[in-house]
């Protein structure tokens, strides 16, 4: 009875694997967009501390843009690998 | 942590749910670690190039400062946008 409601202890195994790996994605996905939004937006002078009016609007339409090629190319390496 | 999982997580046995709150914490210290190590590199690169003397000039102290401290407000605003993203609202094109 028990057996039926709580997964063995392979699964469990395999859903704290495939959980550990979703978050060092997430992380990871994370860094490269700062590093990359941060290399592209941001004027290398360091005038000020702030950041400026410019470098903000930036940084938006990079981390959306980035968000949107990475959504783009998972779909097209999920056709190209449905297609082989 | 992600929304998703904290929800699931209430249906855990403690046990799990300690697991699953370690592997987090040690994932937070490995990034912090490697947010901290990028920064340093980067700044060092953008701001620190004579090496005339073995103490930084005043300029490169400037300079290292304002690149920390745009870095981590950069790191913030990022932090919030991935958030919208994540949460799948949509985002008004500007």
């Amino acid at each position: 009875m028990a057996s039926n409601i709580s997964p063995s202890a392979f699964d469990k195994e395999q859903i704290f694997g495939m959980a550990e790996k979703e978050m060092e994605y997430r992380v990871e996905l994370f860094n490269k967009m700062t590093q990359t939004c941060f290399n592209k937006c941001v004027d290398n002078r360091y005038k000020e501390s702030e950041l400026n009016m410019g470098e903000n609007s930036c940084i938006d339409r990079c981390v959306s843009k980035y968000w949107h090629v990475r959504c783009y190319l998972s779909l097209l390496l999920d056709l190209s690998l449905a297609l082989v | 942590m992600d929304k998703n999982i904290i929800s699931d997580l209430d249906n855990f046995p403690e046990e799990d749910k300690q697991r699953m709150s370690t592997m987090a914490d040690q994932l937070q210290i490995r990034d912090s670690l490697r947010m901290y190590n990028s920064l340093v590199e980067k700044c060092f690169k953008e701001c620190v190039n004579t090496f005339y003397r073995k103490s930084m000039t005043k300029q490169e102290e400037t300079c290292v400062l304002r690149c920390a401290q745009k870095y981590l407000r950069l790191s913030m605003q990022v932090g919030l946008r991935f958030s919208d993203l994540n949460q799948g609202s949509s985002t008004t094109d500007k």
